[in-house]
């Protein structure tokens, strides 16, 4: 294996936290790959340049994603590095794992792979990272014969990723990890065979604490609410505020909506509550979800490529979650579907509504506009009636 | 449309678009569809079998995924020629 003198690197591995420098020299006293990852790496860092070229055709016969293609731009100085491609592993719900299906995944990338991963990337995924092309086919066949499956990349669905929601977390209104399960489970096509304008993804959180960032990350978040009102167990609040909570500064000041007060008891008024989570999340034994739990769905979150960076923004402020979702899956369908038909090549589903207008987007899916949908007050005097509102 | 004409077809309607268009999987088969007549399930299922084994492949450029004939470089890293 060749060693390269790493100066630079090795001003990473001090201090107390881990280090990717480590680990990557770790993984280089088997794998050439990660050898030549560092000694690349070093030059970058000398040089001020990066080396690394993206796309090309690399793939598994069949799909359309799952790889995406890496290439060094110093093949001969780095030949280890030459293809390094990143395989990207459909995660289950919730990044659950037992530990001997983690070794299977990792023995398995030890013999195919560099060795290197990234648990997990920012789609969901497992990012196997650096695989020789003519490696793919193999490796592929061996975890697809072991019930592991690539991600989605290119103009695919993308992985859908959940929070763990219901299996760990009290306050989780949906059961994330059975639906983000079952949508990918519904949209296999979808994911495998790149057939859109762009990307699309969903994520799932049980609540508005968002642990996912769904609302910063997903096409479509899909995020856990209730109606009815929070509960309140006021013997808790007063124990909050004998342990020294400063209730009006902490949590009533703290409401974005101003729909508490606090005088010998917390008030809430549920009608303008955002159900943000603030308050729950600060109190949690005082302070409880409503009892009919559903989520809400919102669209258009994507970062800046095309134009700037969009937060998803509601559509539809409540539905009920249950299995087979069929409610949801009808209303993702047709919001693709719109989307699929006008887009641009490369224009997010965000973007298209931005050009085209809530309105027309609205009526594609069948959905009535709503006050919870407005994202922002309106700055211009002009509304554009059609004939048919004018009767 | 026999399947085999009907993948005939599909191919040379990839064939034309090259180096001129990049196509999407929709605009085959909305295309192929229109021409030829044929149900838009139809167009989908053969080309996805077309696909499935190497005749066209799924590719990727500039963030976007697009339908084309294989390249031979392509279909030897596959082992379907030599
Ligand atoms: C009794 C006579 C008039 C009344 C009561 C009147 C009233 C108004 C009002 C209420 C607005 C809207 C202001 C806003 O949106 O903040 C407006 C805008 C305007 N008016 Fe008049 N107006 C009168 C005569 C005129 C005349 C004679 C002209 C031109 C020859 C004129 C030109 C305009 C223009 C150009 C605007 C638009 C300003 C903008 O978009 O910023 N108005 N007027
Ligand atoms: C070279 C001549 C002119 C230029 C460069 C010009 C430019 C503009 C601009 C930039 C606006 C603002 C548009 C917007 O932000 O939405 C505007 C609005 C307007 N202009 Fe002119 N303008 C010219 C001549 C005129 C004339 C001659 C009239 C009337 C006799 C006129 C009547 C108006 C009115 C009524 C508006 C307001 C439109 C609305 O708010 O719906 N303009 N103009
Ligand atoms: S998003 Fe909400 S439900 Fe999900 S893990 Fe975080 S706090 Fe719990
Ligand atoms: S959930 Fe948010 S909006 Fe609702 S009462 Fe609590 S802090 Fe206010």
């Amino acid at each position: 294996m060749k060693k390269y003198d790493t100066p630079l690197l090795d001003e990473l591995e001090k201090g107390p936290w881990p280090s990717f420098v480590t680990e990557i020299k770790k993984a280089a006293q088997k794998h050439e790959a990660a050898a030549d990852e560092l000694g690349q790496l070093e030059k970058s860092y000398k040089t001020k340049r990066g080396y690394w070229k993206h796309g090309g055709i690399v793939g598994v016969l069949g799909y359309g994603g799952g790889v995406i293609g890496r290439y060094s731009n110093l093949p001969d100085e780095f030949p280890g590095v030459a293809h390094f491609h990143t395989v990207r592993i459909n995660q289950p719900s919730g990044f659950y794992y037992k530990s001997d299906s983690l070794r299977e995944i990792l023995d398995l990338w030890d013999k195919y792979g560099s060795g290197l991963t990234n648990m997990h990337g920012s789609t969901g995924d497992m990012v196997m990272l650096g695989c020789k092309t003519e490696a793919l086919e193999p490796f592929f066949a061996e975890i697809s014969s072991r019930g592991w499956d690539l991600g989605g990349s290119g103009s695919a669905l993308r992985t859908p990723s959940c929070c763990m929601g219901a299996s760990k977390c009290e306050w989780s209104n949906i059961d994330t990890m059975n639906l983000a399960n079952t949508l990918t489970q519904a949209y296999q096509d979808e994911l495998h065979r790149p057939m859109w304008p762009y990307k699309f993804k969903f994520k799932i959180a049980g609540c508005a604490v968002d642990c996912v960032a769904s609302i910063a990350r997903a096409d479509c978040s899909i995020i856990g609410t209730w109606r009815g009102d929070i509960q309140i167990d006021q013997g808790e609040v007063e124990n909050y505020a004998k342990q020294g909570m400063d209730i009006k500064a902490e949590i009533v000041d703290m409401c974005p909506t101003g729909c508490m007060s606090y005088e010998s008891k917390l008030e809430i008024n549920n009608a303008e509550c955002s159900r943000c989570m603030h308050c729950i999340a600060k109190m949690t034994k005082a302070l409880g979800p409503g009892p009919e739990k559903g989520a809400s769905i919102l669209i258009g979150s994507k970062a800046p490529i095309v134009v700037g960076s969009l937060l998803s923004w509601v559509v539809v402020p409540f539905m009920k979650m249950e299995p087979p979702y069929e409610e949801f899956k009808d209303l993702a369908d047709k919001m693709i579907e719109w989307w699929d038909d006008n887009a641009k090549p490369r224009e997010r589903i965000g973007e298209l509504i931005e050009a085209k207008g809530m309105r027309p987007f609205l009526e594609a899916i069948g959905v009535e506009a709503q006050p919870q949908q407005v994202y922002e007050p309106r700055k211009d005097p002009f509304f554009f009636w059609k004939d048919e509102d004018l009767g | 449309m026999e399947k085999e004409e009907l993948k005939n077809t599909i191919f040379a309607f990839v064939e034309k678009a090259k180096g001129k268009k990049k196509l999407k999987e929709k605009d085959i088969i909305k295309g192929v569809s229109a021409d030829a007549g044929v149900e838009k399930d139809e167009v989908k299922k053969a080309l996805r079998e077309m696909i499935d084994v190497g005749r066209l492949m799924y590719s990727y450029g500039g963030g976007a995924s697009s339908v084309e004939i294989p390249s031979e470089e392509y279909l030897r890293e596959k082992g379907m020629i030599k």
